[in-house]
């Protein structure tokens, strides 16, 4: 199980992404791509102390940022039936491919 | 050129109205958007700072400085929400605590 087989079956469910200077977004997991940014929406974003709360109604999250990301344990299960089709293989040789041009180049 | 991925950000919704953006390092700006690119670059007007604690600066507070028209560099953000409905609520996750309490109880 990749990494981002797992954050790609997330879409739509429930997650809870904390990130590196320890604030805290629970929401809906719009989208993401292979860098890990994600969009979410109906967003509970929660300090670092745990004490201060705010609503968003959507926001958009750098993947460098991200310390980790929480998800409902029942996905891992749906996830290990796709393993082999999501993000991984393709994106290595996508990435591959760019490398050869610009070193040509 | 091909090889860079579409961003899943579309900001397009959100031109001309005001976001909220979170730097790294922790400094958060307010402003209406007037412009980004696929670096994530933005151009906020009539951007204000929100200004941090001193003692914890990942926390902002009330206080607040204008900056006027500014870019704020794609690199160093961190998050960006549209500032309409972005609210300070009570803790949203108390009641749920306390069922939990409630049912460990018994």
């Amino acid at each position: 199980m990749f990494p981002l087989s797992l954050l790609n079956a997330a879409t739509d469910n429930q997650i809870l992404i904390e990130l590196k200077n320890g604030f805290c977004y629970n929401g809906l997991l719009v989208n993401c791509d292979k860098f890990m940014n994600v969009n979410l929406k109906d967003v509970t974003l929660t300090s670092k102390n745990g004490q201060e709360f705010w609503k968003l109604n959507s926001c958009y999250i750098r993947g460098a940022t991200i310390k980790y990301f929480q998800v409902e344990p029942e996905l891992a299960d749906r996830v290990k039936d796709d393993d082999g089709f999501s993000g991984g293989g393709g994106g290595r040789g996508g990435r591959g491919g760019g490398r050869g041009g610009a070193a040509r180049a | 050129m091909a090889r860079h991925a579409q961003s899943i950000l579309d900001l397009e919704p959100h031109m001309n109205k005001a976001v909220r953006v979170k730097c790294v390092g922790g400094r958060e700006f307010t402003g209406v958007l007037k412009g980004f690119d696929k670096l994530l670059n933005l151009v906020l007007d009539d951007a204000v700072e929100l200004m941090r604690d001193p003692e914890d600066t990942d926390c902002t507070t009330s206080a607040s400085r204008p900056l006027g028209i500014m870019v704020c560099r794609g690199p160093s953000v961190m998050a960006v929400a549209p500032n309409d409905g972005y609210d300070a609520i009570a803790n949203p996750f108390e009641d749920a605590e306390e069922d939990e309490e409630e049912g460990d109880a018994e």
